[in-house]
Parts: structure tokens; sequence; C-alpha cells
């Protein structure tokens, strides 16, 4: 019993002695304490690095101010806790882009935006920090059976979503202040046109002007996904629409024209008429001497 | 030493010419046993190509990034080599230099037995050589691989004919003289020799014929290489996207091509006991001849290295940084001095000239031009504009396997074979062109 008090003991002095060295080692070059966040501190911009923190950071550091971060030797710190706010963004942003021990490195796997949304969603928490604009604090009651409703008024070209919950007495309510995202599906991921404050208003509805200029298909359809942005209070709601608003296009599909990168059929012509010129050209020639040659024995003389 | 090959001239009859030069093609030991030789080499290597043919081209070290491997710098090295017809007989002939005269044949041999094999190596990179008549049916116009196996077939046609109609009138000799060939070989050269019996009208129709080849080869050989070199310029990759790639691998070609055709000349002269035919002379002129191409080729590597290596642009930097100092340095700079520099000091010095010399720079030179090829295709190959990243490590590395090595040899085997057998079947020096040349009469009977 003695024994393995003595080896817990020394565990833990090792396991202090090789943490204060590598505390150590977390160094923050002057240039890069000094970075700013090139990103403001728009609500915004907190919940998209709300998200990522929920993805990413969350698992170890807990909820920000809760303290109810994972039991790990060093502990992750409570990155909404005032004494770690003190830090720059820069250093937050090297810490975060380095990693250490425990801590992994997000260079690679969480690109530049990502990181300074975090680092926006963390500032947040920073009582320091006046510029800091927090969602209102809204008390909606309880509900269940979440739906966003759309309306769509193609000739204004306006978006009017409601969101409204089903409370324990079987009222459906409105809910407010909260955040969602219109999407419209691009070539390439989803273009978002919610705009900076897309909060509900106090009956939950949320108006949205489509971009007058938003190129669609030959028809002038898109689709659309209209979803909570957070989905931590609500869980994932979402409608799915296809509109027949925006500007009708007739995309061209570079096959169609006689080009280098097109199939056989819609070669240039001048690089079909070199090839079979030349091979005839070159050919005939060919065949031609192959005649004459036949011809040779015809000229002997009989002996 | 030239009084001597002259007084040797002089007394030079057509009995003893047919008798020279037919000789070595009767009776010749070494030449079999060199067949024999060249045989079991091919067949052994064969297996290798039939591993390859079962299991897939998983067997090469080719992967994701290095597709075009050993093989495809092979095929080019092939094709270089075979310009050589080309150059001598073509070129040279139609400039009316006459010392070629005795070479010209031992050069269209080379040039048919390596298109040929070229030819054949584009089918052994295939994994599935049954779909090569895709590229027929489904060719796209805008495709440089659909020229390349259009002007590969024709040149191969060209050089057989210029091969064959020059040979004609030597055929009706062969006919007549080599009483104990075999009954196959007499009927070959009874077909070939169309019935020429050297009648004044027979002689100008078909030199005709020959001088509209020798044109009609200049275009067809300038395009073999020259298309061969787009299958890389036309790929927008660091170190192939250069414009002057088309004039570049066609001096490169040159270089070969002339070293492969004095080593095949050396070794004839002393197998086939050729020495007043294929004389010091034509080794000193094909050393004069070769510093001429080697130069005009280091001109075009000056060209070629230089003026990106000044601007060291982000991709080409990376890609002539591993060639000049990186991995791919000692490769690099020792086919250019063994390719190039050195052979130029050497050549244009009169000693280096000799015979024995010569070969040996040769030798030096056609390896030297066939790492050439490999630099060329493999590197560029290793550094797509993308980075190389999450992928499994032999990726990231090319080194050719024991298959693709033994397929590569099964091609030198084969394209030897070809030369040999040609120069057994047919006489490797143009008998009644000699003849012509020395003003020596001679009848051909039917
Ligand atoms: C695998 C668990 C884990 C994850 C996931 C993780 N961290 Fe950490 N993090 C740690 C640990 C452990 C430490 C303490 C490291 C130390 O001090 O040696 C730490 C330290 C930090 C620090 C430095 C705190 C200080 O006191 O200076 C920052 C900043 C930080 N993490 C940010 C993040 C962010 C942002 C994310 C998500 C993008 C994240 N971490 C994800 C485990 C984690």
């Amino acid at each position: 019993m003695k024994n393995l008090s003595t080896i817990l003991a020394t565990l833990v002095l090792v396991f202090a002695f090789m943490n204060s060295a590598s505390a150590e080692d977390w160094k923050v070059s002057a240039t890069a304490k000094k970075k700013l966040n090139p990103y403001e501190l728009s609500k915004k911009n907190i919940s998209s690095g709300k998200k990522v923190y929920q993805t990413n950071c969350k698992s170890c550091h807990g909820d920000p101010t809760k303290a109810n971060m994972l039991p790990l030797v060093p502990a992750p710190t409570d990155l909404g806790s005032q004494n770690f706010l003190v830090q720059s963004d820069g250093e937050i942003y090297h810490k975060i882009k380095t990693g250490k021990g425990a801590m992994p490195t997000f260079e690679n796997t969480l690109n530049d935006e990502s990181k300074w949304m975090v680092i926006a969603y963390l500032r947040s928490f920073d009582k320091n920090k006046k510029k800091a604009v927090v969602a209102k604090a809204v008390v909606n009651p309880e509900v269940i059976d979440v739906k966003i409703e759309l309306n769509v008024d193609a000739d204004n070209k306006k978006l009017r979503a409601q969101l409204t919950g089903l409370k324990k007495d079987g009222k459906r309510v409105g809910l407010e202040g909260i955040e969602m995202s219109f999407l419209v599906k691009r070539t390439f991921g989803q273009l978002d046109i919610s705009g900076e404050e897309a909060y509900t208003n106090a009956n939950g509805e949320l108006l949205i002007q489509f971009p007058t200029d938003l190129p669609g298909d030959r028809e002038g359809q898109v689709d659309l996904l209209v979803k909570l942005t957070d989905e931590d209070n609500y869980g994932p709601v979402e409608e799915k629409r296809v509109l027949s608003i925006a500007v009708p296009t007739n995309p061209k599909n570079p096959l169609d024209e006689r080009a280098m990168w097109g199939t056989r059929a819609n070669a240039p012509i001048w690089i079909i008429a070199s090839y079979v010129l030349g091979v005839i050209g070159i050919w005939s020639v060919i065949f031609l001497v192959l005649f004459q040659v036949f011809q040779l024995s015809k000229m002997r003389v009989k002996s | 030493m030239n009084d001597n090959t002259k007084s040797k001239e002089t007394i030079l009859s057509f009995e003893k010419l047919k008798q020279d030069i037919l000789r070595p093609m009767q009776n010749h030991k070494g030449l079999e046993l060199w067949i024999v030789f060249l045989v079991t080499v091919i067949a052994v290597c064969t297996w290798a190509y039939y591993v390859q043919l079962r299991d897939g081209l998983g067997v090469t070290g080719m992967r994701d990034y290095v597709s075009w491997g050993l093989y495809i710098a092979n095929f080019v090295f092939f094709v270089a080599v075979s310009l050589v017809g080309m150059l001598i007989s073509s070129i040279l002939g139609l400039l009316k230099v006459d010392w070629i005269t005795p070479i010209s044949r031992i050069a269209e041999i080379i040039a048919v037995a390596f298109v040929a094999v070229a030819g054949l190596v584009i089918i052994l990179d295939m994994g599935r050589p049954d779909r090569v008549v895709n590229v027929l049916i489904h060719g796209r116009f805008q495709s440089p691989i659909l020229w390349d196996v259009t002007v590969i077939t024709t040149y191969l046609v060209i050089s057989t004919l210029l091969l064959i109609l020059p040979m004609i009138p030597d055929l009706a000799i062969c006919k007549k003289e080599m009483k104990n060939a075999s009954p196959i070989l007499k009927k070959v050269y009874n077909i070939l020799s169309f019935g020429y019996t050297n009648t004044p009208e027979q002689h100008k129709h078909l030199h005709k014929m020959i001088r509209t080849l020798m044109v009609l080869i200049v275009p067809v050989g300038l395009a073999i290489h020259t298309v061969t070199s787009w299958l890389f310029a036309a790929t927008l990759r660091n170190g192939w996207d250069t414009t002057i790639f088309g004039p570049y691998f066609v001096a490169g070609a040159f270089v070969a091509g002339s070293a492969a055709l004095v080593v095949a000349m050396y070794f004839f002269r002393v197998n086939y006991k050729l020495q007043d035919y294929i004389t010091d002379l034509h080794f000193d002129k094909m050393g004069k001849l070769m510093v001429a191409v080697c130069l005009v080729y280091l001109y075009f590597n000056v060209n070629e290295f230089l003026v990106p290596g000044y601007k060291m642009k982000s991709g080409d930097s990376v890609h002539l940084k591993e060639l000049f100092f990186g991995s791919w340095a000692i490769m690099f700079w020792s086919s250019q001095l063994f390719g190039n520099i050195l052979p130029i000091i050497l050549m244009v010095n009169k000693r280096f000239r000799k015979p024995m010399p010569i070969m040996i720079i040769s030798l030096f030179v056609i390896a030297s031009a066939w790492f050439k090829r490999y630099v060329i295709v493999i590197p560029t190959m290793l550094h797509p504009h993308l980075p190389v990243q999450n992928v499994p490590d032999h990726f990231k590395h090319y080194f050719p396997s024991s298959i693709e090595i033994s397929v590569t040899v099964l091609s030198f085997a084969l394209a030897l074979l070809i030369i040999t057998v040609l120069a057994k079947i047919f006489p490797v020096v143009p008998i009644c062109e000699i003849a012509d040349q020395k003003g020596i009469d001679y009848k051909i009977e039917e």
C-alpha cells in the first residue's frame, strides 16, 4: 500500500514536472501576440464561432464559463473565464493554431476564418470588451414540435419565415430572438442570403429580401434551405423549398461548342482538316510509290 | 593510310564486292549464337510481360502520380534512335553527301527496328492492350496520342519502303547468288526484287521513287519526334510546358541516332569483316556529324534550362532545383556531361574519331540519351501542380519494378533481334550503289 502511494506520488510529480516543462514552451512571439481579430464581433460571427466551438472544442473545454471541462492534466482551460480572456487575440489564435500536449493543433483542421470566429465567440464572454454584442436574452416558453413556416412573395422577392412551437397547453406560439439561416444552393456549396441580423421578432417572424440579381437555372429556380443557425436550442429544424424567383439564365454547356476540350465530334474544324488532309496527303504518296514498284517488273528485259 | 585505301579501291571488282558483302550472310556461326541468345532473353522477359498482363499494371512501380514511367521514357528513346534513318539516308542523301552510301542501309535498318519496337513499347505500357484499337475507333483529333499513333505507323511504313526500295537491285543479285538460302528466303528475294534487271529505264524509275520517299520522310520524321514531344509539351506541367520541346527532341534524337549508328557500324565492320567498305573515313565523318548535332543539342539544352532557370517561376523552381541540386542531379548532370559536353570536347579531336574510341564514346552517348529521357519524363510526373498529400508513401516516389525492367530489356532485345535478322537476310552494305558510285560496271540477269 505504501509502495503504491509512493509510485503514485512519483507519477504525479513526474507529470507535474512534464507539464511545467511543457507550459514553458507555449511561447507566443511578440508579433504573433499583436495580431488582431479581423472579424467584427457581430452576432453573426459570434454564432458561427459558437458552431465551430461546439463541434471542435466543447468535447474537452466544456461550455465557456461553466468550468465543465474534461478532467485532464493539465486541465483544458475554461475558455470563457476572465482569467483566460485577458490574453490577446493573437495569443489565443497562436495557441489554437499550434496546440500543445493534449491540446490538438488546428493549423490545418480549421481554416483561418473559423479560428477567428471561435475567438469572436470566446470574446463574447469577455466582460471588458464593451463592443461585444450579445444576443438579447429572450426567454421563450418551453415548446415542442418547432416548425418553420415559409411564405414566398415571388413578385417582390420577399421571403417571410415564421418559427413556431407548441406550448404545453397546446397553443402554437412564435419564438423570438432566434437566428435563422437562409441558404441558396450554388454550384459549390451554399450562399447565405440571410443578412446580418437574421433574428425572429416577437411573433417569431423574419423577413428576408431575396437578392434581385441572383441567377437561377433556365426557369429561374433555386433550391432554398431555411434552418435554425444554432441547433442547440431546438435541434435541427429546417425547411426546404424550390423557388422560382431567381433570374432565369441560359447556362452554356462548354461541351456543346467546337473546342480543344470537346468530344471527337466537336473537334475544331481546322484540326480535323489538318489531320485528315495530312494523313490523306502522305498516304496517297505512299500508295502511289507502292503502285509504281509493281510497275518495275514490267520494264525488265527478258533473257 | 589514305593511299592504302585508294589502291584497294582501284582493284575492287564487282565480283569481290559481291563476295565480301554476301559472305557473312551465308555462313556466320557467331551470328546464329547471338540470335539464340537474344531469343532466350526475349523468352525470359516475355514471362515478365505475361505477369504484368495477368496481374495488371499494379506490378509496375507506376502509381497515381507517376503514371508515365520507365516505359514511356524508353518509348521516347526508341523513337529518338529511329530518327537516324531520316537524318542519314534522307537528309544527307538529298544533300548528295556521298560518303553515306555504305552506311545508309544500316541507318535504315536501325530506323525500322527501333520505330517498330517503339510502337510496341506503347502497347506494352497498356494495362489493357486489347483496347489499343479504341485509339483509332474513338481517338479524338485534338489528342496528340492519336497523332502519335498515326505518325509512328506512317514512319514505320516509309522507313520500311526506304529500306527495301534501294535494296531491290541487291536483292536481284541475292536471288541469283545465294544458292544455298532456304526456300522461303529465296521466295522473299524473288518477290522483293520485283524482276529488277537494271535496265536504264528501271534504274531511273526506281531512283525517282526513292527520291520521292526521301522527300516524304523528312516531314514525317520531323513529325514523329515533334508529336512525341507534344505528348509532353501539350500538357501544362512544369518541365514540359515549353515551346522548344519539338526541335529540342529532334536535336536530341539526331544525337542518339547517330551514336547508335556508329555502334552498329563498328560491330558490322568487325563481325562482317567490312573494313574495306566501312572505313576509318566513315567513322571520322560520323564523328564530325555527331559534334555538329551535339552542338545543336547543347544549344537547345542551354535554352531549355537557362531561360526557366533564370526566371525560376514558382512551379518551375521546385522542378529545376530537383534536377540541378536535388535527387535527380547526378542523373541530370551526368547525362549532360557524358551525352553532350564531353563527346563534343573529345570528338573535335581527330584521334577520338577513330573507330574504337568513337564507338566507346557513342556507347556513353546512348546511355546518357536514355537517362536523359528518364529525367524528362519522371521528375515532372512527381511534381504535379496540386501538392501531393494524404497519399500512401509509395505514390510519392517512383522506382521501376523488376517486371518493368524486364519488359524494357525485352524491348531492347527485340530491337537487336530485328536488326540482326535483317542483317542476316539482307546485305547490310548496298552492293549496287557502291558499284554505281565507284563506276564499276555490272549486270543483273533474271
Ligand atoms: C483533445 C482535447 C482538446 C480539444 C478538442 C481542444 N482543446 Fe484546447 N486545450 C486542451 C488542453 C488539455 C489544454 C491545456 C494545454 C496545456 O496547458 O498544456 C488546452 C488549451 C487550450 C488553450 C490555451 C489556454 C490557456 O490557458 O492559455 C486554448 C486557447 C485552447 N485550448 C483553445 C481550444 C479551441 C479553440 C479548441 C477548439 C477549436 C480546442 N482548444 C480544442 C485540450 C483540448
